[in-house]
């Protein structure tokens, strides 16, 4: 992961101990990652624990801290590369654990920076039910639907089943959007 | 298909044939309630004391009942199977008429709340759509990109989820095409045959 010289700055500052002690350390990490996810974030300036440090430096870091984040999300980074970047500016393992194991909780807000899952492929198959060990004598066909999706390089899938007429009035509002999608795209 | 009831459970529903057969319609109407909305304990103290009888009678009783009726619901026996399989109680005709009218009448329902308790995935609920196109980004202007995003409703039991997913026009045709295909599979002569010979 390439980091500007402010970034790697900010986070060496980040990394010492006589400026961030243990426990400031683990309640700005804490800040800095709700800074990202949720709205209602409270900010790293004016923060009661950690008045003690120097506003301005605060401000750095946590620069620092959310350009680092994000990167690390936009580019998806496994443990070995997060732990060798914080390793590199100094970082202590202990202090790599704790921010690594929020990076993880924050991975949630992958979806803010690449969007909804795309699809791909549908896969289908039709059976007969006979009987199940609650009711004998079902009789009825059912399908059973597999959509593939992928997101930043991450494929999944996702199953549901449906009778026939579930599956018609899906086909039936898919072909409503394809319908105005072709309208939009001649007018 | 014959019944086969164990000897406990003939036990249980002799208790019927020593009470007013309007009582037996009575339980069969509290064990029919029981299997919709679960049962109520209270209600076997109430009728225990109004027949003079211990509480765990009345409780057989109705176990007993509601024991014959999914049993005959899920193998969905005929009515000369359910009255022949009846039969082996020795009770009155009137009582054995009763009886096969609780069954009738609540067979199907029986099998719809029986059929929620096999195992199932998410089944489809709805689908909602919308469309998008993309007009400009930072790193490139003048584009019309169209996307399709959708919203899709599943059901699992009591537990409803929705998913979001995007999807481009071309993918929308293929996933169309390919879920039509599915849908004419079960036109085919082969799934008419078996649908029609697997009664």
């Amino acid at each position: 992961m390439e980091l500007s010289e402010s970034v790697m700055k900010g986070l060496q500052t980040l990394a010492d101990p006589t400026v961030f002690d243990l426990k400031s350390f683990t309640i700005f990490t804490e800040v800095a990652f709700d800074s990202l996810v949720s709205h209602r974030g409270g900010s790293v300036l004016g923060h009661p624990d950690l008045k003690h440090i120097d506003q301005t430096t605060l401000k750095h870091c946590h620069t620092a801290a959310t350009t680092f984040i994000l990167e690390g999300v936009k580019q998806n980074a496994d443990k070995s590369t997060i732990s060798s970047c914080l390793e590199d500016v100094k970082f202590l393992n202990e202090r790599v654990d704790t921010f690594y194991i929020s990076f993880q909780v924050g991975q949630c807000f992958v979806s803010l920076i690449h969007g909804p899952p795309h699809i791909t492929d549908a896969e289908w198959r039709l059976e007969y039910c006979i009987k199940n060990s609650h009711v004998h004598k079902v009789n009825q066909p059912s399908y059973l639907i597999s959509l593939n999706t992928e997101r930043a390089g991450a494929s999944s899938e996702i199953n549901f089943s449906c009778t026939m007429d579930q599956l018609q009035d899906l086909v039936g509002k898919m072909k409503d959007a394809a319908k105005s999608l072709e309208r939009a795209t001649q007018s | 298909m014959l019944l086969v009831l164990s000897e406990e459970h003939k036990e249980h529903l002799g208790f019927l044939s020593e009470v007013d057969p309007a009582v037996v319609g009575e339980f069969g109407r509290i064990a029919v309630e029981f299997l919709k909305k679960g049962s109520n304990p209270k209600i076997y103290e109430g009728a225990a004391r109004k027949l003079n009888v211990s509480s765990e009678s009345v409780q057989h009783g109705v176990e007993g009942l509601m024991y014959l009726l999914t049993e005959s619901s899920k193998l969905m026996i005929s009515e000369v199977d359910f009255q022949d399989s009846v039969l082996v109680l020795g009770f009155s005709e009137e009582l054995n008429q009763l009886l096969l009218q609780l069954y009738l009448e609540n067979r199907k329902e029986i099998r719809q709340i029986l059929g929620k308790l096999a195992p199932s995935l998410p089944h489809y609920h709805n689908l909602e759509w919308r469309l998008d196109v993309q007009l400009a980004s930072r790193a490139l202007r003048h584009q019309v990109k169209p996307t399709v995003t959708l919203k899709l409703h599943l059901e699992d039991g009591a537990k409803r989820s929705a998913r979001v997913l995007q999807t481009d026009p071309a993918t929308l045709q293929h996933l169309i095409h390919e879920l039509e295909r599915a849908l004419a599979e079960l036109k085919s002569s082969h799934c008419r045959r078996i649908l029609r010979n697997i009664k």
